[in-house]
């Protein structure tokens, strides 16, 4: 495909007005397709870039998430047979593209599911908050966080399991109540 | 046994808590499976909400829970991120334009000093503007400012694979790394791990198959392994060594064992048995022994100021298992590492002896008691002729070797095969002084180090009977 960088002064505005826009929901679709932190980060820059050197083919008032989901999908797949860091089979791409068809389908409530978890994050008990900061904000493994709390890593999977759960259902009964502006 | 819930089979895919079967089993369900589908993106989505929301995830988290309200509000954070991309995108465009990359500038090498180049397929000549490629530098200093703003300096030997104005990936050696706010998020990654600037000066060696060390001079950086989806916040003074799965099993001893080598020689590292390794400093009056730190450091110098910094080192191997007076050959490995105390720019090529310490009662030196009095057949000028006897002498040019230095001499076989204890106790000196005294410190790895190859004895015994 052709790819014309588009004139920066014209363009830049409105394509970092859409990135801004989308960029956490962008963020968590990679992170949805990609196991490993470092590769997810890497593949988020190159579909920016993409997304920024192709911006001449998004045409205006169109949906720019469908467009991005496209071009992240193909980095993904493409990086995963460059780097050859896995074995690429035919199921993982086919996990990979129904798992993607199916963040597709439900975009609407996913997006509203985001939102809602911020302020579930915010109910969260202290001891509750420890685990989420110890796996999501310092990135620590099972196992790691299973030292630091000195508990075994089946009582941690549970535990991070446990919380999980509370924050989905949390997020469910929030979508379920009718916003008020 | 009892077939896990749907629930349970989710997290423990999302944790990685399942067997490669198990996980391949679960992939083609969720192919197959409308109902699974439907549920793994519930709960893989919260989970990539949370590892996308890592940078703003405190910051929600210490918000007050009064506003209840789901507000459509992006955090500062993207807002800064947004920025930051633009300032990236910026650099980038000129990287990927037309898909020219590889031809397209991404740097200029700014700095060459005494420099070799070998297997560079980008250009050498100082001012050269550099596309995407390989810089294999083998002996020598050479700078290169990125148009990002970054500047890397290299140091002998080196093999640095240029990517783009963000990017560029230490194939094996020594760089440091100044990164000003523009180019924030400037990344290094190496066999192992990536390294990715937050707004700081740092250090990395690598070495082809792995075992990588950050250090950070100033600011912070975070530090993620490439296979195992760790990211890691290193702040200032801080330092990071990652062994890699990579390394070539059975070729670099194992802390604690003696290993026999397929062509006749036997590796004795100074964590094998009674063997023992530590450094003294001449100023440490006082302080903590320096016996059970993870690196020994040698250092010399003739300026007046830097005298209380001179430090020498002895490593003692347990050589009891084998037939000393049969020894062929020998050689000790060291393996450098960074010490963070100094800079390659102020020391030249640096000169250091190896001395054996004949007086086998000294083999009894106590790690926890190591001080500069104590130095095993040492007086405070230098090794003490009467217990010691000079061996062997190597160099470790300016800019450091990359790998690891092997130290050989028939006068070390000689000594080796004269023991009588069971223990041979060597002394490590520098020779060669400094213009500075804020030069480097040579460092090796010592048998406390967490991933480097500690001191290690080769011995091959001699075919003969």
């Amino acid at each position: 495909m052709d790819a014309h960088p588009p004139d920066p002064t014209a363009d830049t505005e409105a394509y970092l007005r859409l990135l801004t826009q989308h960029d956490r929901w962008l963020a968590t679709y990679v992170y949805s397709l990609v196991a490993s932190a470092a590769d997810a980060q890497d593949i988020l820059q190159e579909v920016k870039v993409t997304m920024w050197k192709h911006f001449a083919n998004f045409e205006a008032g169109t949906n720019f998430r469908a467009w991005a989901r496209k071009i992240a999908t193909n980095q993904i797949l493409n990086y995963r047979r460059a780097t050859q860091k896995h074995v690429s089979s035919q199921l993982e791409e086919n996990f990979i593209e129904a798992v993607a068809a199916e963040i597709d389908r439900r975009a609407d409530v996913l997006d509203r599911k985001a939102d809602a978890l911020r302020l579930c994050l915010r109910k969260l008990p202290e001891a509750h908050r420890k685990i989420v900061v110890w796996r999501y904000f310092e990135d620590c493994g099972v196992e790691e966080i299973a030292t630091k709390s000195e508990r075994s890593v089946e009582a941690v999977y549970r535990l991070l399991s446990r919380i999980r759960a509370v924050l989905n259902d949390c997020v469910s009964r929030q979508l379920a109540v009718p916003q008020t502006s | 046994m009892k077939s896990p819930s749907p629930d349970e089979r989710i997290d423990r895919a999302l944790e990685g808590l399942l067997t490669p079967e198990d996980l391949e089993q679960f992939k083609a369900d969720v192919i197959r499976d409308a109902d699974l589908r439907a549920a793994y993106v519930d709960r893989l989505w919260l989970h990539s909400s949370l590892r996308a929301q890592r940078e703003t995830l405190v910051e929600v988290l210490e918000q007050p829970l009064a506003a209840e309200k789901i507000v459509r509000r992006w955090p500062v954070a993207v807002w800064a991120a947004a920025a930051a991309a633009c300032v990236t995108l910026a650099a980038s465009i000129w990287a990927f334009g037309k898909g020219t990359i590889y031809h397209r500038p991404v740097a200029t090498l700014v700095q060459a000093e005494n420099c070799k180049w070998a297997g560079s397929d980008l250009p050498t000549a100082v001012n050269s503007k550099l596309g995407t490629g390989t810089l294999a530098l083998v002996e020598g200093i050479a700078t290169l400012k990125f148009q990002s703003g970054a500047t890397v300096t290299i140091e002998a030997p080196t093999k640095l694979l240029v990517r783009d104005a963000m990017h560029c990936r230490l194939i094996e050696g020594t760089l440091t790394a100044e990164v000003p706010v523009p180019a924030h998020g400037f990344t290094i990654d190496t066999a192992d791990i990536k390294v990715v600037d937050r707004g700081t000066r740092f250090g990395v060696t690598a070495g082809a198959s792995g075992n990588s060390q950050v250090r950070v001079f100033q600011g912070i950086v975070d530090v993620g392994g490439l296979h195992d989806d760790k990211l890691q916040r290193l702040t200032e003074g801080k330092g990071m060594n990652v062994s890699s799965g990579n390394t070539q099993a059975g070729q670099e001893p194992v802390h604690g064992q003696q290993i026999q080598e397929a062509d006749g020689w036997t590796s004795i590292p100074t964590s094998f048995g009674r063997g023992k390794d530590g450094y003294a400093r001449r100023g440490d009056a006082g302080g903590a022994p320096f016996g059970m730190q993870p690196v020994i450091i040698v250092k010399h110098t003739d300026i007046a100021t830097g005298r209380k910094n001179e430090r020498r080192a002895v490593v003692t191997f347990d050589v009891s298992q084998i037939p000393a007076a049969n020894v062929g050959e020998a050689q000790i490995v060291l393996d450098p590492v960074p010490s963070g105390f100094g800079f390659s720019a102020l020391v030249p090529d640096s000169h250091f002896a190896v001395y054996g310490i004949t007086d086998e009662s000294l083999d009894d030196w106590n790690e926890k008691e190591m001080r500069w009095a104590s130095l095993p057949g040492c007086t405070d000028e230098g090794p003490n002729p009467n217990q010691t006897q000079r061996l062997a002498d190597f160099w470790i040019p300016r800019g450091g070797t990359g790998g690891a230095i092997t130290v050989r001499s028939d006068a070390l076989a000689d000594f080796v095969r004269r023991d009588t204890n069971g223990l041979v106790s060597f002394l490590i000196v520098r020779e060669t002084g400094e213009s500075d005294p804020n030069g480097l410190a040579h460092a090796f790895a010592s048998k406390e180090h967490p991933t480097a190859r500690p001191p290690t004895l080769r011995i091959k015994l001699s075919t003969q009977p």
